[in-house]
């Protein structure tokens, strides 16, 4: 098994070598990738499966790394790519870009890599927000309030595939601490 | 230890305006499409973008590498000709109704019924001397001489020999095989026998008029032999100065067949009776 072990630190190396824009791709692939699955029917024993919203976690990594032109413009494409479904047009790109600003704003508020209840509690909120404003335009457009049952069962296979793949969301850098609170 | 951004502090206001703008113009699109023509305009758009999507995750990527697209595909096709069918068949249920009352209103005499067997095909004569097969059917079945065997195609053969329980039925494409046949469209009547190439060819042709070409060939029913409308085949052309059928049941399985009995008309009393007697025949009856 060393080959394996070696392999995997080849990769670790090599991620920590890249630079920004080459995570921003990758992440960017990989959202691709798991939006574009998620838009085929998926059933496992008769049951439909949930779904995560890829968009929000994107949203709530690449907000780590502060406010940036590129993060925000993807996340807008992004959210444009799930409309298509039914939603009207930008309403997943707002939420996206607004958990994106709400990512940077608690980054820039607090220390989270010193901090590891934070580090956990806060794409938890993040992500819950961003589920909450995906319901809350939902029913806006629709007219009525609606269902809440699969809004939540996506939202805790957002947390999951979150706490699965978030380190592929760090672009590397860190957004700029308020000032006194950087050691 | 966090890694503080590179870029100048001077970017970040214009960054924090294009979030700004951002929001607020999709926030704006999202207005927008309150008004209903605005909305209606944008559909089509929605459209071809699903249009797309579609395309591109269906079939997935896992379904082609697993051959379940295919086998979709195929399940698809054979649903959307079961639903054609459906159509047929409730089509043909209404006319077979419409035929049955139009019958009973012309008091006519319809093709006599009795029991059907299935039979299995046990052996196959292609032999030189006659094609026949072999049906684990007999007497015990219920099947007699002169049977009419039919697979799911058409019109298979004739039952000519009957033992307890199996039965030889003597195939259509046997040269001594002779089959009361007519044309769907044309009306026409000929005799069908068999050849050695699997075609069926036509004799005793009419003097005037022509098969059409590709017409349905149905048996005619006359001699007594067959029921008529039984399908046989079609019209293939003329070759050799001869009209060729190719036979319906070539298309099918031979693995099983359907024996059921031919037209049994009674035979007419030789002399006109007379009423008086029947009178009598009936009051001893009841």
């Amino acid at each position: 098994m060393n080959w394996l072990s070696g392999f995997a630190d080849s990769i670790a190396l090599r991620w920590e070598a890249a630079g920004s824009r080459t995570r921003l791709l990758i992440g960017a692939l990989v959202v691709g990738l798991i939006g574009m699955v998620g838009l085929t029917p998926k059933t496992f024993l008769g049951v439909t499966l949930a779904w995560p919203y890829i968009g929000l976690i994107a949203a709530v990594g690449w907000g780590r790394s502060g406010m940036a032109f590129a993060p925000m413009a993807l996340l807008v494409l992004f959210g444009f790519a799930q409309d298509a479904s039914q939603a009207p047009w930008g309403a997943h790109g707002l939420a996206n870009l607004l958990i994106f600003g709400l990512s940077v704003l608690v980054h820039q508020m607090f220390d989270t890599d010193r901090t590891p209840f934070l580090s956990f509690i806060l794409p938890v909120v993040t992500l819950f927000s961003g589920i909450a404003l995906v319901w809350t335009v939902a029913s806006i457009s629709s007219g009525h309030i609606v269902r809440v049952t699969p809004m939540l069962t996506a939202y805790f296979a957002t947390l999951v595939v979150h706490m699965l793949i978030a380190p592929l969301f760090d672009l590397g850098t860190r957004a700029s601490l308020s000032r006194g609170s950087a050691g | 230890m966090p890694r503080l951004s590179g870029k100048g502090y001077r970017q970040r206001p214009l960054r924090r305006y294009g979030f700004f703008v951002a929001v607020a113009g999709l926030i704006a699109l999202l207005l927008l499409q309150t008004s209903p023509r605005l909305s209606q305009g944008v559909e089509p758009v929605r459209t071809a973008a699903s249009d797309q999507l579609f395309h591109i995750t269906r079939p997935s990527l896992i379904d082609r590498l697993s051959g379940a697209s295919e086998k979709e595909r195929r399940i698809l096709e054979l649903e959307a000709r079961v639903r054609e069918l459906a159509q047929y068949k409730a089509l043909a249920l209404t006319m077979a109704e419409r035929l049955e009352v139009y019958e009973d209103i012309l008091n006519m005499q319809g093709e006599p019924g009795g029991a059907e067997v299935t039979a299995r095909i046990m052996a196959e004569t292609n032999g030189p001397f006659a094609e026949a097969l072999l049906a684990n059917a007999g007497a015990t079945n219920g099947v007699q001489e002169g049977y009419f065997a039919e697979n799911d195609r058409g019109l298979v053969g004739r039952v000519v020999q009957v033992g307890q329980r199996s039965s030889r039925i003597l195939k259509v494409t046997d040269f001594n095989s002779r089959v009361p046949v007519m044309g769907e469209a044309s009306g026409l009547r000929a005799i069908m026998y068999g050849g050695r190439d699997g075609l069926g060819r036509l004799t005793d042709l009419p003097e005037q008029g022509a098969f059409l070409p590709n017409e349905r060939i149905l048996t005619s029913g006359e001699g007594g032999l067959f029921p008529r409308g039984v399908v046989v085949g079609h019209v293939r052309g003329v070759e050799d100065k001869e009209i060729r059928v190719d036979l319906a049941m070539l298309n099918g399985q031979l693995s099983y067949v359907r024996l059921k009995p031919a037209i049994s008309v009674p035979t007419p009393e030789a002399y006109p009776v007379e009423p008086e007697a029947v009178e009598l025949a009936e009051e001893d009856g009841s």
